[in-house]
């Protein structure tokens, strides 16, 4: 994984904020690959309960996220139960590592 | 003033004025009633409802993109300021009291890649996207004319 221990106590720290404890976070996509340069940031984020405004709190863990690390490009995608499940999902699930 | 600057300046605000005429126009189409997630989920069989919301989206994005990328720098040059990175460029905004907060502008820019309905297969993210634009777009429009209305007192235009 490709994220120093201060940038996941920071996306931790700010998932916390916005959530609550305990919500799983899970970067999966190009910063897995160790290999890799560069790249988004993405992070799959999964909720037990049902989210009112799904496009509004993905987009502001993702602002929030990204003026922590300094402009980095950061993309979130959330689970939760009211929110249809697709591939991508299933994707970041298996492959995502928890931050 | 550099009478370059001037210039561009008078041409942004046309084009700021036409964007905001035609955005209120799609906006008018797509808003008749409430987008909920039932209208959200038809896009795909109401062909005319997904050309409204082509437009209503191209357009909220187009001036987004025209006031954040183009007449903010540009407003700000003029007014002496340094310009640096979008982010940065909003701060100074929000210091400078044209707009209410960087963060929410930021917000609004990154809930756009939710609005595109041919990538965007749940309905619940597209409506809630679509109608953040909404409730976004006075502060918007607001955002854009006070720093035109700004460049007039300060007979930069």
């Amino acid at each position: 994984m490709r994220l120093t221990d201060t940038q996941r106590q920071t996306i931790q720290n700010i998932v916390t904020d916005e959530l609550g404890p305990g919500v799983s976070v899970k970067l999966f996509g190009s910063r897995l690959d160790d290999a890799a340069r560069g790249g988004d940031i993405d992070l799959f984020i999964e909720l037990d309960e049902p989210v009112k405004h799904p496009a509004q709190l993905a987009a502001r863990l993702s602002v929030r996220i990204m003026r922590a690390m300094y402009g980095r490009k950061v993309d979130v995608l959330l689970s939760a139960p009211n929110l249809s499940e697709q591939a991508i999902h299933r994707l970041a699930r298996e492959q995502g590592v928890f931050v | 003033m550099n009478d370059n600057l001037s210039e561009r300046l008078r041409f942004l605000k046309r084009v700021v004025e036409r964007e905001i005429h035609h955005l209120r126009y799609s906006s008018g189409s797509v808003f008749v009633s409430p987008f909920t997630e039932k209208r959200a989920a038809m896009l795909g069989e109401d062909e005319a409802l997904a050309e409204k919301l082509e437009a209503y989206t191209s357009r909220f994005c187009r001036l987004q993109d025209t006031t954040g990328d183009k007449l903010l720098p540009l407003w700000l040059r003029a007014l002496g300021e340094r310009t640096g990175a979008v982010a940065d460029n909003l701060d100074r905004a929000e210091k400078l009291g044209v707009l209410d907060s960087a963060d929410k502008w930021l917000e609004i820019r990154q809930t756009r890649n939710q609005m595109i309905h041919e990538y965007i297969e749940s309905p619940q993210i597209l409506a809630d996207a679509i109608n953040t634009a909404h409730g976004y777009e006075e502060t918007l429009v607001a955002f854009a004319l006070a720093m035109l209305t700004d460049a007039e007192r300060r007979n930069l235009l």
